[in-house]
């Protein structure tokens, strides 16, 4: 038998490889990667009200704050960044102007309750080893309903990444569809950086599925090939924190990065 | 403010010498300034429409228009019939490694306001693919990976997903920007036969001379509208120099059509 922690552990790197599987691929397809970095600091702000609402005597729980905040800021940038012709560059524009105005409001937030200010980073900050089952049960959910979304909406939101200016002609609701896939995208970033840290989500949401792209001959490939780098990442970060005195996230995050360099270095 | 209306086709405006398209007076504009002025024309059904004008001038904004992708600040488009939008490749996204088969199919699944919870084809969707594929001569290439595909091969392959939907009106913003000319050719004749066989296509174009024998009209934008009607009548020195600020040398061909000589004008 497992130990319990290990276990959880092992189960983490599943959940987090299906997450950088589908939700990781759909934002390198989107051309928000940046998304993953701006939704995880939105939190903060949305996690920082959280505390100042529960101190004002009303409990909310702080990753529901994290939460809300991050699809208003997602949202917000999806909304500020459509330019005249779609053109993808605006989004990051406006994802970076999203990320100042919350990381702002998260200092303005956070020092309105200085005694707290551990409990809003400690969102940022997580460990493999240290999940409790109520982590790993949310984990669990939304992943489930990332698989859900994804499947159901999957030729939408192709469409809507690779030409948005045709969706709309074809009577498709595009707004609407971009705006589910940037929400997804945040619930996911989020969650599972509850659980596990903010390091290990930027690494593997964005740096498995931007590697498979180079190597890609279809869409199913990059979908695959996300989840088995970004598994194999995981495991080789429990294995390696067991032989040395590592954490696991950092191993786990330096390897998902590294083949996005490596794999760079290949193709050119 | 008049909203674009699209109306779907009915029995009192069907077949050919009847409207495909109707603009009214229309006016667009993008965080207040404007690309389009007062524009009105009618397109027949069956038209060969070459859309002309320099960088700037609208040609675009008047394609996305007529498709409802942009709604006028004043005026109104109607629209008879189903619609293909082919965009420029520059505002397709080509990163994401999509098989060129997904890529044309993609329209079929797309059509229609309706939710489509199958994204399988049946058989005559798939047929619509094949054909529309073999149309452009990328049939071969269906499995290929639409990121791995020249320029030229990638704009073949958008033409043939409008192509898929088989619409009444076809609309393409700059169809052989990057095509060799053996596929520009196939692709003119394309359009030609189907422009004979009742589907109005309305093309923006930088130079109009390779398709000059087939358009039945072109319409010369600056802004506002220049001129609209038959080549001969449009392309006079007093229009093109309203239009491009120049005068643009044309020479008749032996079949008399006039060809402008673009490539003498300097600047």
């Amino acid at each position: 038998m497992l130990p319990p922690f290990l276990e959880r552990a092992l189960l983490a790197v599943v959940l987090i490889s299906v997450n950088a599987s589908l939700t990781g691929t759909f934002t390198v397809f989107r051309n928000a990667s940046f998304l993953v970095a701006g939704a995880a600091h939105a939190a903060l702000a949305g996690a920082a009200l959280a505390i100042i609402i529960e101190e004002l005597g009303f409990h909310v729980p702080v990753l529901f704050g994290g939460l809300v905040f991050a699809v208003i800021a997602s949202l917000s940038a999806g909304y500020a960044g459509k330019g005249k012709l779609n053109r993808v560059e605006d989004l990051n524009t406006a994802i970076a102007v999203s990320f100042a105005f919350s990381m702002s409001l998260a200092v303005l937030f956070i020092s309105m309750i200085r005694e707290y200010a551990a409990r809003v980073w400690g969102l940022l900050i997580g460990d493999l080893f240290l999940l409790s089952y109520s982590d790993l049960k949310l984990m669990f959910f939304a992943t489930l309903t990332v698989i859900l979304i994804s499947l159901l909406f999957y030729r939408a939101f192709m469409f809507v990444s690779f030409d948005p200016e045709v969706a709309l002609a074809y009577g498709m609701n595009v707004r609407l569809y971009d705006y589910l896939l940037l929400s997804m995208i945040a619930v996911s970033v989020v969650v599972i950086m509850g659980g596990v840290g903010a390091i290990l989500v930027f690494a593997m949401f964005v740096a498995p599925p931007a590697t498979a792209v180079r190597f890609a001959k279809s869409t199913g490939f990059v979908f695959a090939m996300s989840f088995l780098i970004s598994l194999f990442s995981g495991l080789l970060g429990i294995y390696l924190s067991f032989q040395l005195p590592f954490s696991p996230g950092a191993i786990a995050a330096l390897t998902a990065s590294s083949t996005y360099f490596i794999s760079a270095f290949l193709k050119k | 403010m008049v909203k674009a209306v699209k109306m779907d086709e009915n029995g009192e405006n069907y077949g050919k010498g009847r409207k495909a398209v109707e603009v009214r007076d229309i006016t667009c504009a993008y965080n207040g300034h404007v690309a389009l002025k007062d524009v009105s024309m009618d397109v027949m059904r069956g038209e060969f429409v070459a859309v002309m004008g320099p960088n700037g001038s609208g040609k675009t904004t008047l394609l996305r228009a007529i498709a409802g992708i942009v709604k006028p600040v004043k005026g109104e488009v109607r629209v008879y019939g189903s619609i293909s939008y082919m965009p420029q490749k520059d505002y397709v996204n080509v990163n994401i490694p999509m098989k060129v088969w997904d890529v044309v199919a993609m329209s079929i699944l797309a059509k229609g306001k309706k939710f489509r919870w199958s994204v399988k084809l049946s058989e005559e969707e798939k047929k619509a693919v094949e054909e529309a594929l073999r149309a452009v001569a990328m049939f071969e290439l269906r499995n290929a990976p639409f990121t791995d595909l020249s320029g030229g091969q990638q704009q073949r392959v958008l033409l043939a997903r409008s192509l898929a939907t088989k619409p009444d009106i076809l609309l393409l913003d700059e169809p052989f920007n990057g095509v060799d000319l053996p596929t520009q050719e196939k692709i003119i004749n394309l359009l030609s036969e189907l422009s004979n066989g009742g589907i109005t296509v309305i093309t923006v174009v930088h130079n109009v001379s390779p398709l000059i024998h087939h358009v039945s009209k072109i319409a010369l934008l600056n802004k506002t509208l220049i001129a609209c009607g038959k080549p001969e009548e449009v392309l006079t020195a007093e229009n093109t120099l309203r239009a491009y600020g120049v005068s643009i040398p044309v020479t008749v061909c032996e079949e008399g059509y006039p060809h402008p000589l673009f490539g003498d004008i300097h600047g």
